[in-house]
This record gives C-alpha cells, structure tokens and sequence, in this order.
C-alpha cells in the first residue's frame, strides 16, 4: 500500500465518557461532537491547534448520540437519549437552542438535515422515522411519521441532491423513503445484511449507498433504473458489491468522501480503513481495494469517521475512549 | 402477527411484542389462605398447576389471568391488551352468545341481542357490495336477525345526543374560557385511539382540553343498557349489546371500567365487532349481501325517516367539527352559517375553518386526523402557540371512514379509490339536524329528565384517567 492514513492531531474531547459522533461545519471551520456526558462540543482551529470553542451542557438530560449541521451551517441539530432533539442556532461564536423537537417515545439515535435545509429527519428506538419540516419563523411542524422498521432505527441520512431519505435499523433492513401526495412512505427495503445496519453514506452523486454493519461487512447499493432490463421496479435498489473480510468486528460507521470518493469506516475492532474504487471494474460490479489501515486508531471501538468537507483527505474519527482524531488520507493512486 | 389498532396506539409503548403469558409486569393479586405453607407444586403435561400437599392432597391452582383492564390500566405493552381483547372481543364471541341462545332457548335464559351497526361501517359494506347505505342496513338486519338477533339499531341515532352534548359543552367552555385556562380548545373524544394515546402520553396536560361527551358507541351503551332494558322490563345484563364499528380501538373504548354497569356486573357495550368482521360473518355463513331478502328497519334506536337512513352533515368521522361550528356561530355571534369552508393547511389530514366579522376571527376550529398532525396540535398547544376554539381530533389519516376496521380494497381497486366511494355513499343519505330531531328531544324530556341531572350527566358523559408512567425496576429500560 502507497497510501497512508496519517496521524494529525488528537483531542480529549469528552473525557471519562465515550465519544459518539463528529461533524464537520459545512465549510469546515468547526467540528461538532456529542458524547456520554450529555454534552455537544464546537472544536475550532487556532493556529495548528483545535480548540475547543464552546460546550452546549444544558440541552440534554441523557447521552447525545449525533450532531448534524444545517447546510447553511447556522443551525446545529442534536439528538439525544432523553428522547427529544434540539435545534441549536449559531450566533457569533455562541450558541442557543432554539426549539426542542418533541415526540419520540424514547432514545433518539440520529438527526440529519436535508440538503435544501427545510426538512429535519429523525430516527428513534421507538422504530419510528419522523420528518419535520421548518419554517422561515424557525417553526418546527412535524409532516411524517414512518413506521417501516420493526425494531430501533439506528441512522438516516439524505440524498445529496434529491429529497429522498435513507434510515439502517437493528432490524437489518435499509429503507429508503420518499414523499407521496402529502406523506412520506417506504418505497424500498434493502434486505441482504445479517445484522445490525449501523450506518449510511450516499456516494458524491447519489447514485449509490454504502451500509455497514453488526454482521462485519459493507454492502453498496445502487439504484435500479427502468434500463437495467432486469425487471426491477422503479426505485428499488439492489446490492451490487460487499466488502467482506475486512473487518474483524461490528463496523459502526461508514463515510464516502465528497472529494476522493474513498469511503472509510469505524470498526468495533479499534481500526480505521479507507477503501477505494477500482476505476476499472464494470460499474455494475463496481470492486473496492483496502486503500490504507490504521488498525489501532483509537484504543477502543471507533464510533464514527467524518470527511472534511473542503480539505480532500482529511478525516475526523472519534472513540468510545472520549477521543477526537484527526487523520490525513493520502493516496498516490 | 400485524397489529389492527389504529397508528397512534401502535406508536406508544413501541417495543413491546410480548403476550401476557410471556413476559407481563403488571403484579397480579393474589389472595393468601391461613394455613401450613409448606407444600409441592406439580406440572401436568397439559401446563396445569397441582399443589400437592404433605399429606398427598392434591389441589388444582388458579391460573392468574390478566384482564383487558389490567392491559389498559398498565403503562407497558399494548400489544397483550390486543391478545386479550381478540378473545373477549370477536364475532367469535357473538357466535358463541348466539349458540348458546338456542340451547337455552326453552329455559328462558336467553339473552336479549341487540346489535348497534355505525354509519361508517355501513357505507364500508355498501361500498364492497354495490349498494345504497340504506339498502345494506336492511340487508344487515336481515343477515342479522336470520342469525338469531333480536334488534338491530344505528349508532347515528345516539350520534345525534353526541353532537347535541357537545354542542352544548363548548358553550359552557366557551363562557368560561377567561377564567379556565383549558376550557378551550376543546379536543373532540369520539376517537378511542385518541383518548388512550392521550392518557397514556400526555397525560394530564392534555386531558382537561378534552370534551367529556361520550361517543357514539357508548351514548348507544347508554341507551340500550339504561333506556331500552326499561322500556322492555329487562335488566341489563340480560341484554348482549354488539356494536358493528369502523376501528378496532373502539374495542378498548368499550372495555372502559368507566363503562362498566357494576350493579349488574355488564358491560354497557359487550362485544365491538369491526366492519371487516362482518364481511367474514357474511363468508362464513356462505352468503352475500347483495342475496339477501331486506328487513324492515328497527326504528326505534335509529336515525330514520320512513325506511331511510339519515346522515349527519359535516365529515366522514361524525360531523364534530360541522356541528359545534354552526350551533356555537348561532349561539354565541348570531351568525347563521349555510356552508362551511375548509382551508386545508399543511396536508389534507389537517383543515381549518374560520368565523370572521369585520375582520376579526370570532372561532378558530380544525380537524386533524392521523398521528403527525396530533403531534404538531399537542406541540402547539404546550407551547401555547394553539389559535383554536375547538379541534375534531381521529387518530386516522382520513378520519373514521378509513378506520382500521373498515373492509380492505379488492384487487385492483386502490385505497384511495375505496375510500372516495365509501365517503360518496356515507354523504348519499339525507341529512338531519339533532336540533330538529324530535324523537331524540322527547328523549331528554322523558327518560333523561326522569333520572335526574347527575344520572343523566353520566349517561351522556365520561372522564379519563392520566396513566402513570410505570417506575417497576423491571421495566426501566436502559
């Protein structure tokens, strides 16, 4: 291997607690982090340094299991434990929250905003997917409630470009949604893990979705198009690669960078993996090669791995150990 | 198995699938004896329990059962209310009640059957086949009575005492909404998924809003088990009274302990049967409505004129919103409303219409139906951020006439398409007015005034209870 997964920097981000999720701010200045002791952190660089900016301690009464950026990048949503979300507005270098979005029987487990910034989704143990949408007056009204899943949603994510929303449950199953008349419904289930689905990423287009999972692999799907001639409906997706033998625990997350199309992953087993396309494969058989490995990027589970928006190459990783790093990818091919 | 409650019961308490048999919290009581307490318990190979004393004696123990009112009183699950219900609530159970009927019959034993039919189902059923709403409710008394049924009424007829009720309590909350807080909105009751969604979410927050006027079904338990077993020297658990509705929540609305006549140990309501139920009736026993020979109709618990069925104006979930608007804009502004005006806001389950006077809005009222549209109505109203006077709140996307009960779309027949032709044959029926219907009026002036003010208060009324959220070590959930 010529690439290299090199260290940057690491950060004692929520000492004595685990760390569950970072994010990056959509222009890259900050990075957002959420973890066991409640607490939502804003990192900001200083000279070579991040520091950290600010602690958001009053919102949640539990654990903060993920943060998402607004795409205008004046908003920060977080989800939480105690069952609600809270909506956090930026206002210099502070922040207030906002609203609380109410309504999930029990623990929240993501929030991620939809690239026009008017939809919220939200996911929950309680197996439900809510779709909220806000207004210009920062209302927050709920226009959907899907209960597709029969057991805890774990993520949901949205289509770079299109509103269609995508959510990976213990059920084992990836749903995909889309708004019909005034509602919103499961037009696609993604059967084909063997446990846990932990998380999704699109590719940079949209047109396929990576999952991981319990069951120590990575599935890409890709959406059928009426053209494919194999008879499949329109708006199913099939499974058209599985990156198996990789990793040898859970894989906790996975990310496709906007940049490099690399896709990293967070593995149970500490390690950090990039992977990369082979450009030469059939795109319906698309192949991806272990790129670089950093096998104890974090002395416990990696939980989650960001892309930097802006600066190709740069990862954010953090771990149930309280810990933020920063990685640079590097890659000759 | 899927559940057939409506979406918002499914939603509360989501991570339960456990039968009571299985894995139940809820403590049974159990009735200690004096005596040595030392003694074997043995296991039959049919799953019975034998106490085996010292002395060789043996003694069959009682199984704890779990009843439907342990289930709703419990914060936990609510799919083991549903097992319980399916056998305490079925046409399983009515078929039993009717066999049992013919054996008894020389006896004298017999139970009067009543079977109280709601608009809605019928319009399900008249849908499925090809049918007037009036024609399929002469052809259900018939299948009905063949059967073995004594009477069959409609539950428009107590419907009209329900509008009237509810009519008369938003004006009270409206003349005391200055000094009462939670006088208005006032929060329509009819729905029984709404109601136990309420109680057991939110509580007493939510609950004060609520109208107390009883539904439909229960005003019919009312004037079966109270007016009708006068009328016919009967008490009332020797009458079976069946309700045929268009949602199966209202199975738990009728195992209310707050509908229970404890005097006579009877419900006032013992048995719901859904819509869908009675077309398997139909397929059990071989035969089609469009085959059967009419009856005549039971008139005397019915919404009739001549041998026609009436309707109520206003939307396919009982005319709540319709009817509380125009009589509170005679009442209160002198206002006679021709035609009401549906602004539909974020999505067709949520509508609005206003009263306004030189530009100033004088009623604010909406209907929302479905779970999203319940959530933004209870968010607003405890962010203070609610405008309304008075909300007709179904758990049901499309209210009551796409109840979970209702008939399913036949092959290439969508669901949207099923639900316009059942909405287009509930509004084909003649309206009437409960102001104007005069049978329901001598009934005020009779049996309601004969049995005082508070007796007749309950007949026409109930009360919720908040559900505490249950703090057993066993449930707290990590």
């Amino acid at each position: 291997m010529k690439d290299t997964l090199a260290p940057v920097l690491r950060l004692s981000a929520h000492p004595d607690s685990r760390c569950w999720y970072v994010a990056w701010s959509p222009k890259g200045s900050l990075l957002a982090s959420c973890g066991g002791d409640r607490a939502v952190r804003i990192w900001g660089k200083e000279g070579d340094n991040w520091e950290c900016k600010c602690v958001l301690s009053d919102g949640h009464q539990r654990t903060v299991r993920k943060v998402a950026w607004s795409p205008c990048g004046n908003y920060l949503a977080s989800a939480s434990f105690d069952a609600t979300t809270c909506i956090w507005k930026k206002k210099n270098d502070d922040f207030e929250c906002l609203t609380v979005l109410e309504g999930h029987e029990n623990e929240v487990k993501c929030v991620a905003w939809a690239p026009s910034g008017n939809l919220l989704a939200t996911c929950s143990r309680d197996k439900s997917v809510w779709i909220w949408e806000v207004d210009e007056e920062d209302e927050y009204e709920c226009v959907s409630v899907v209960n597709s899943h029969t057991q805890d949603v774990k993520h949901v994510v949205w289509h770079p470009t299109q509103e269609l929303l995508a959510s990976a449950s213990y059920d084992n199953k990836v749903c995909i949604y889309k708004e019909e008349d005034d509602d919103w419904e499961c037009r696609a289930t993604l059967e084909g893990h063997t446990s846990t689905v932990w998380s999704l990423s699109f590719d940079p287009e949209g047109q396929r979705l990576a999952s991981c999972s319990d069951d120590r692999t990575v599935k890409i799907w890709k959406e059928c198009t009426p053209g494919d001639g194999d008879g499949s409906t329109d708006g199913a997706w099939k499974c058209v690669c599985t990156l198996s033998g990789f990793h040898s625990r859970t894989v906790y997350d996975v990310a496709w960078d906007r940049l490099t199309g690399a896709l990293a992953t967070a593995c149970g087993d500490d390690g950090v993996r990039i992977f990369k396309e082979d450009t030469t494969a059939d795109p319906e058989q698309p192949v991806f090669y272990l790129s670089a490995h950093m096998p104890k990027a974090h002395s416990q589970d990696v939980n989650c791995v960001a892309w930097h928006p802006q600066e190709a190459g740069l990862l954010a990783t953090c771990s149930d150990n309280g810990e933020i790093a920063i990685w640079n990818y590097h890659s000759d091919a | 198995m899927a559940s057939h409650f409506s979406g918002v019961l499914q939603l509360t308490d989501l991570d339960d699938f456990i039968t009571p048999s299985q894995e139940c919290v809820k403590p049974v009581k159990v009735d200690k004896k004096q005596g040595k307490s030392v003694a074997k318990i043995q296991i039959e190979d049919d799953g019975s329990y034998f106490q085996v004393n010292q002395d060789g004696q043996r003694q069959k123990l009682e199984k704890a059962k779990i009843t439907l009112n342990d289930c709703l009183a419990c914060s936990g699950c609510i799919t083991s209310a549903e097992s319980v219900l399916i056998t305490q609530q079925s046409h399983e159970e009515l078929y039993r009640v009717l066999r049992l009927n013919k054996v008894l019959l020389s006896s004298g034993e017999q139970k009067v059957v009543v079977v109280s039919v709601s608009p809605q189902s019928r319009a399900s059923l008249a849908a499925r086949y090809s049918l007037s709403s009036s024609e399929t409710a002469r052809r259900l008394t018939a299948f009905f009575k063949n059967l073995g049924v004594h009477y069959v009424f409609d539950t428009g007829f107590s419907r009209t005492f329900s509008l009237l009720e509810s009519q008369r309590e938003f004006l009270k909350r409206f003349a005391r909404k200055e000094e009462d807080k939670k006088a208005l909105p006032m929060l329509a009751s009819a729905c029984p998924g709404w109601i136990c969604y309420a109680e057991k979410t939110h509580g007493d927050f939510i609950l004060p809003y609520i109208s107390t006027t009883r539904s439909p079904q229960q005003i019919m338990g009312s004037l079966v088990k109270s007016f009708f077993t006068k009328q016919q020297g009967l008490d009332p658990q020797k009458i079976y009274h069946v309700t045929v509705m268009p949602c199966y929540d209202k199975k738990l609305e009728a195992s209310r302990p707050d509908f229970y006549i404890n005097e006579f140990e009877t419900r006032e309501v013992d048995c719901v049967i859904t819509s869908g139920e009675v077309l398997r009736m139909l397929e059990e026993e071989g035969v089609s409505l469009s085959d059967i020979e009419p009856a005549p109709l039971d008139t005397m618990l019915s919404n009739v004129c001549g041998e026609e069925l009436l309707c109520h104006a206003g939307s396919g979930s009982g005319g709540y919103l319709h009817h509380v608007y125009t009589h509170a804009a005679k009442q209160l502004f002198g206002v006679e409303v021709e035609e009401l005006t549906y602004k539909t806001l974020k999505n067709k389950d949520f509508q609005e219409v206003t009263l306004e006077k030189d530009g100033i809005i004088l009623l604010r009222f909406a209907a929302t139906y479905g779970f999203r549209n319940i959530q933004n109505l209870v968010q607003k109203l405890k962010r203070g951020k609610s405008p309304y006077h008075f909300v007709e709140v179904m758990a049901c996307p499309s209210g009551c006439l796409n109840g979970g009960g209702q008939l399913k779309p036949v092959a290439d027949q969508s669901n949207k398409e099923l639900l316009q032709q059942v909405e287009e044959l509930y509004k084909a029926e003649h309206l009437s007015a409960p102001e104007q219907d005069t049978r329901v009026a001598e009934l005020y002036q009779t049996w309601l005034e004969s049995v005082g003010e508070e007796t007749a208060r309950q007949l026409l009324h109930t009360q919720y209870h908040a559900v505490e959220k249950s703090t057993n070590g066993l449930t707290i959930k990590w």
